[in-house]
């Protein structure tokens, strides 16, 4: 009996010592922090995944080159390791990849994300599991503005159709409108006859809305002659076109994709005889728009927050130069915007880690609501990149080019024409040009 | 109300697409019609077509419509050889084993052309591009007129060699009764390589026009236009050259009236309302029968 008692006394003090052994014990340092780009590698949609997958890489390499993220919980720096989540363009495809993030790779954070459908698709995922997600490619404003699901761990770094749309109407009405009126000697009070031709999706409809509410919002005098839809991957535009000249507009506003913009062109200039002014959605800044378009893309124009082929003047002029340098001289092709918004995603990711301190999910996203950074390459309000309280949104200073063509390459190339701040021409335009009439 | 010249540009824009899908479509049927078997991944012979009109064209400079006959020859080797490592192997076996071999097609097909010549959207420029032909009260581009003109002594070539050449007319014959062909001596594996081949090089001629014509292409273009052509030969009846012809006629003008008339998201619709109407008017399609 009294071995028994001594016995049970010595495995409960040996216990006791080993509980505070393992108490005393602090939390084992990973040896890497995992972040997850949701790209589309594969699918209609890969041009854009790797400029967005090869962006982030570069500023991955960026930061490890310096030790990594410094993480307070551990007194240390630590580096990143991407892990690729390709969604294949697809909505099926974006839900096996995030989950596969999720659960099998454990990633401490998400970056990406480009086709608003399929962003849509899996975000039920990242609410779930709560994941703090920067998204840096879908543009419609739903991603973080829909109330079926919480959508509090996701963060919008990408400017949303509401703002293609409305700095593009106000554009037409302070710059385009007084140009016309002034060159074919109409009254101050002629209302600009403006067409729309959009993408029968969220992004198309979002572009679409943002016009509407923006002329009635501000009382602009704007009158939409025509609003035209037509299906995602469409590439015969010529009898919506036919239909938007019986209309007589001053100018079109597409809100198209890349590949769909560079047909609708020269469709409307070679095939319909449509000589007006087409307006393009930031997305269209892209090389294969430039090389699609052609010759008869001169004198269009792009809004846009960054170019592969120019840059604002002032404090983002530098750091975007470099970055296209860097990323030509890696992959010997120019980044897109979405790469733009992606490489900065990365650095978001790193400054929300390290203003949390620690890996832990909840104080990650509170790094993120906090978030106050100085802006990366892209031009921010105020020239620092936070998240708005309500919709985690972050804001962007965006800008409208003019496109001219150059002979030598065979292709346009755009200059900065509005605001005035940071254009480098003024807007043109073109003797070809065809006012519409009521 | 309407404009009388824009009605006559709508029906203009619909004859040139009709003559993309007549080709595609036609080339479908012949396949169906001599081997019937359905393949999902005649769509992908239209893009490897534009690919290799737009890789000569960029390699030489030669005018891209006499790159039509490279395009064609190229493809007919290509479709030999489907035919006779894929589909043969599992031909008069469950129709289920030919959906799921030519989706698996769609994949190595679409993937292949990814890795030979990237995903990027591309373009090549017509050396008519900007140059037009008054017509009536149309001002028609010159391209245009070339890919229907094109498109007219395709068909005409397809016609003399069904009826007037005696390989058409063993063809002709093993689409009308298999069976009875074989007893009468026709080599009809000779038959399925060779409707198998000039099906896709009808497609390829599809691809050339589809690039000449300005339109971007990629490796995942293949297949709505596939989609389309299973659509039209149903319409048209399967099996029916005629069939196909006029079914992509009604298509081209159907969508591109549907675009002025409803709005542009009416297009891909309407061709398969015309469609559930045809069949359920007459279900063997305009110039099908019976027995097929």
């Amino acid at each position: 009996m009294k071995y028994t008692v001594l016995f049970l006394a010595l495995v409960l003090t040996a216990a006791f010592f080993a509980g505070c052994t393992q108490q005393a014990q602090a939390p084992s340092q990973p040896k890497e922090i995992k972040i997850g780009a949701i790209v589309s590698m594969t699918g209609p949609n890969s041009n854009i995944g790797k400029n967005m997958w090869q962006s982030a890489t570069l500023a991955a390499d960026e930061i490890n080159a310096n030790g990594g993220i410094f993480v307070k919980q551990y007194n240390a720096k630590i580096p990143i390791k991407l892990v690729q989540g390709d969604d294949e363009s697809t909505r099926e495809g974006g839900q096996k990849a995030v989950t596969k993030l999720i659960t099998d790779d454990k990633v401490d954070m998400l970056i990406g994300g480009y086709s608003s459908a399929v962003t849509s698709a899996y975000e039920q995922t990242v609410a779930e599991f709560k994941v703090p997600y920067v998204v840096t490619g879908a543009s419609s404003p739903i991603i973080t503005h829909r109330t079926d699901i919480d959508t509090s761990y996701v963060f919008h770094h990408c400017p949303t159709t509401d703002a293609y749309g409305m700095y593009t109407t106000n554009f037409i009405d302070q710059v385009i409108r007084p140009a016309v009126n002034k060159k074919f000697n109409f009254p101050a009070d002629r209302p600009f006859r403006l067409a729309l031709l959009y993408q029968d999706t969220g992004f198309g409809i979002g572009v679409k809305t943002a016009v509407n509410d923006t002329i009635t919002k501000n009382n602009l005098n704007i009158q939409l002659v025509s609003q035209q839809s037509f299906k995602m991957g469409e590439s015969d535009f010529r009898t919506v076109l036919t239909n938007i000249k019986a209309t007589n507009p001053d100018a079109v506003y597409l809100a198209a994709a890349p590949n769909e913009g560079a047909q609708i062109i020269p469709q409307a200039r070679r095939d319909v005889g449509l000589n007006t002014i087409f307006l393009n959605v930031e997305n269209n800044d892209a090389p294969e728009f430039y090389k699609g378009i052609g010759q008869y893309g001169e004198y269009a124009i792009i809004e846009s927050r960054f170019s592969p082929y120019v840059s604002p003047k002032g404090a983002m002029e530098g750091p975007q130069d470099a970055f296209k340098s860097k990323y030509y001289a890696k992959y010997g092709s120019y980044p897109d915007m979405m790469g733009a918004s992606t490489y900065d995603g990365t650095y978001i990711a790193a400054k929300a880690i390290e203003n949390a301190g620690t890996l832990n999910k909840a104080d990650i996203r509170q790094g993120l609501v906090t978030l106050n950074m100085p802006e990366v390459i892209e031009h921010m309000k105020d020239d620092t990149i936070s998240f708005s309280k309500d919709y985690r949104e972050s804001q962007f200073d965006l800008w409208m080019e003019q496109l001219y063509y150059n002979a030598t390459i065979g292709e346009t190339r755009p200059t900065i024409v509005w605001p005035d701040i940071i254009k480098t021409t003024d807007f043109v335009l073109p003797d070809w040009y065809k006012p519409g009439s009521a | 109300m309407y404009d009388t010249g824009t009605l006559l540009q709508i029906i203009f824009w619909g004859l040139y697409a009709g003559c993309i899908y007549i080709l595609l479509a036609t080339g479908l049927n012949l396949i169906f019609g001599v081997m019937k078997i359905v393949n999902f991944a005649h769509g992908e012979f239209l893009m490897i077509g534009a690919y290799i009109t737009a890789t000569v064209f960029f390699l030489t400079g030669f005018n891209p419509y006499a790159i039509i006959l490279v395009s064609m020859l190229a493809l007919v080797g290509i479709g030999a050889v489907v035919e006779r490592l894929c589909f043969r192997p599992i031909l008069g076996t469950s129709k289920l084993n030919e959906i799921f071999l030519s989706i698996g097609l769609i994949y190595i097909f679409t993937n292949s052309a990814a890795m030979i010549w990237g995903d990027e959207w591309q373009s090549i420029k017509s050396p008519y591009a900007g140059i037009s032909v008054p017509i009536g009260s149309l001002n028609v581009p010159l391209d245009y007129i070339i890919i229907i003109i094109t498109t007219s002594v395709i068909l005409c070539g397809l016609y003399v060699f069904l009826r007037k050449t005696k390989t058409g007319r063993e063809m002709r014959a093993t689409s009308q009764n298999r069976k009875g062909a074989m007893l009468v001596g026709i080599n009809v594996e000779r038959m399925d390589i060779l409707s198998f081949g000039i099906g896709c090089a009808l497609a390829a001629a599809a691809g050339t026009l589809w690039v000449v014509s300005g339109q971007v292409f990629n490796p995942y273009m293949g297949s709505i236009p596939a989609v389309k052509a299973f659509a039209i030969i149903i319409l048209g009846g399967l099996g029916s050259i005629p069939g196909a012809i006029i079914g992509g006629l009604i298509y081209g003008i159907a969508e591109n009236g549907a675009a002025y008339f409803l709005g542009g998201v009416w297009k891909d619709a309407i061709s398969f309302i015309i469609l559930i109407v045809v069949l359920v008017l007459r279900p063997t399609g305009l110039f099908g029968e019976e027995s097929e």
